[in-house]
């Protein structure tokens, strides 16, 4: 599964940039992540990934790697995770891009999204559906910390 | 696994007494057991099938109360004081039901793995139908399903044996 | 083979919801479990107690009071084919339930489950919502009515709180100029596409016109922008604005393209059904 999404932010790239690498801030910004754990400090990050929809709960333990970064500008990632309770895998290809507009940042999200397993089962628009709001939230999530925060 | 752990004693059983083919059965199970697998490994009556495993296919049919159940999704504690009919109670003490008879007569089966539960649902289509429209037949057949016949020799089976139920000649 | 659970059978609503209240996600109410067992076996979910809910008396009634159909939640959808008070004052109900899954399905699994459970692809919600049906929850100690179109949140989720127990759905009894259609689509196990219409039909014209649309999205939605283009005119009229409806109500409906079929066939289906579901009603 595809998704694209791009959000503006009032403030400078040099601040949307740091607040990335600001791990246990960041991880917060995504609904259902928690414990975000820095491994290797540019490289390697943990964290817990929880959804849930309707009964059916998930919990994957993540990890993340940081493939590609290019500073201020880009940052290329894979969030890998299984949720052995469930029999399921979850797999995130990330590329997030950083555009610099007068006084606005344009954060680009791609990520490709796949989920292997049982819980596959409830139906690929079902988990879609999930995959887009957990991403809208977390944009919006993003946007609010960065221009909150004056 | 822990061994020789206490936990034996928490297990909650529940006691189940009801009628199998006829014949008084009492046993305890647990509350997950499934009827399917009481049926077939506990009572070791095999012809009932599971084959889906999710309620669509009918091959695990068996009637409690005259009524079509998918042992496959059913909780064996829910049969406690009702009577269950699975396949090997069909036949009157080895003299073939109607139904067995007019399966052999017109061809109804061909590998006979859908067979036990198709000939149950009959039984349950019959006792609630008598005379059943070929719509009405197809409309209550609807989740049994085969691989084998196409269907066509299975509806002419059931309707020779409804005709015959009825005292008509098949 | 299911993991192992605790068994309740407690003997009244009071009692069930403050099980559920005190063991929250742990456990879940059973009642004709066609639909949470498989969940179970399949492994997506594991409940350490379940909450069996057949012993509750009165619960497994149909009745008429004073213009209103009372339900009990605990009806089969065998039971609810054959009632002859449904069939008798609201056939499309019946017929429905006469086309739930099958046979067996329709024998133990019970109205209010299927309502609860919230399986996108499933039948009774959107015509309930057609029929302006109300859901009557219950906890330890209040009772409230949900309207069924505030009941359905999202796939796998209603509004019910989660110690609050579905006991009847009421629908209000139709009048001597009430019409009602409930159409599906699907070719799979479960439907893939529903639509549900009723009103009155007064002197050739339209009047308190329900429109919903289920199975194609997460939820089963009432239309009102659909209606809207219906509502108040005559028959002939309403037909002239039915594609422009069918149009609305697709996009309304929220269709996510799967197995079951592409967004926009989906919606051209919705279209499809409320054309045909609207002479169903009339005829």
């Amino acid at each position: 599964m595809q998704f694209q999404k791009e959000v503006e932010i009032l403030a400078t790239r040099e601040k949307v940039w740091r607040f990335i690498w600001d791990v246990d801030r960041f991880i917060a910004c995504v609904p259902g992540c928690k414990d975000a754990k820095t491994v290797e400090e540019g490289k390697r990050y943990t964290a817990i990934m929880t959804e849930k929809v309707g009964p059916f709960k998930v919990e994957f333990p993540t990890t993340i790697e940081v493939l590609e970064r290019v500073e201020l500008t880009r940052i290329k990632a894979q969030a890998t995770g299984t949720d052995n309770k469930i029999g399921s895998r979850m797999k995130i290809d990330l590329d997030v891009n950083l555009r610099e507009q007068e006084n606005k940042t344009i954060v680009e999200f791609v990520a490709g999204v796949d989920i292997l397993g049982k819980l596959a089962a409830l139906g690929h628009g079902i988990i879609k559906r999930k995959a887009d709001q957990v991403l809208d939230e977390f944009a919006q999530a993003v946007k609010q910390k960065l221009e909150g925060d004056g | 696994m822990a061994n020789g752990s206490s936990r034996n004693s928490d297990r909650q059983t529940i006691p189940v007494s009801f009628t199998l083919n006829g014949r008084l059965q009492e046993m305890d199970v647990e509350p997950h057991e499934l009827l399917l697998d009481v049926v077939r490994d506990r009572l070791g009556l095999t012809g009932a099938k599971r084959s889906c495993d999710v309620q669509v296919c009918g091959a695990c049919t068996l009637l409690v109360d005259g009524r079509p159940v998918s042992a496959c999704t059913t909780l064996a504690f829910e049969v406690r004081g009702s009577s269950v009919m699975t396949i090997e109670g069909l036949a009157d003490e080895g003299k073939l039901h109607p139904l067995q008879q007019a399966f052999i007569e017109h061809g109804g089966f061909q590998c006979g793995f859908c067979t036990p539960g198709m000939l149950l649902a009959a039984k349950a289509l019959l006792d609630e139908i008598p005379n059943p429209s070929e719509e009405q037949l197809k409309h209550f057949m609807h989740g049994n399903l085969c691989r084998c016949t196409g269907y066509k020799k299975i509806i002419e089976s059931i309707m020779a044996a409804a005709k015959k139920m009825r005292g008509g000649r098949a | 083979m299911l993991r192992r659970f605790r068994l309740d059978e407690p003997e009244s609503v009071a009692e069930v919801s403050e099980l559920l209240g005190r063991f929250g996600d742990s456990a879940k109410v059973y009642a004709g479990g066609t639909e949470l067992l498989l969940a179970m076996k399949e492994g997506l979910v594991h409940y350490e107690r379940l909450i069996n809910v057949k012993k509750l008396k009165g619960l497994g009634e149909v009745a008429s009071d004073n213009g209103t159909i009372k339900i009990g939640a605990l009806c089969t959808h065998h039971e609810l084919e054959n009632s002859s008070l449904i069939k008798q004052s609201l056939p499309a109900l019946a017929q429905l339930e006469q086309n739930v899954a099958n046979v067996r399905v329709r024998q133990a699994g019970t109205l209010g489950g299927n309502l609860c459970f919230a399986e996108p692809h499933a039948d009774p919600g959107t015509l309930l919502i057609a029929l302006g049906a109300t859901m009557v929850a219950q906890k330890s100690s209040s009772k409230r009515e949900i309207a069924a179109e505030e009941f359905f949140v999202d796939a796998y989720e209603t509004s019910l709180e989660a110690d609050e127990v579905l006991c009847e759905i009421r629908v209000p009894t139709p009048g001597p100029n009430g019409r009602s259609a409930y159409l599906k689509f699907g070719y799979l196990e479960r439907p893939s596409v529903g639509v549900a219409v009723a009103f009155n039909l007064i002197n050739g014209n339209l009047s308190d016109i329900r429109i919903a649309v289920g199975c194609a999205g997460p939820a089963p939605k009432r239309v009102a922008q659909a209606e809207a283009l219906l509502s108040g005119k005559s028959k002939d009229e309403a037909a002239r604005n039915l594609a422009q409806a069918g149009a609305l109500a697709g996009r309304a409906s929220q269709a996510i393209s799967d197995l079951h079929g592409a967004q926009d066939y989906k919606e051209h289906i919705v279209g499809v059904l409320l054309k045909r579901a609207f002479q169903a009603a009339l005829s």
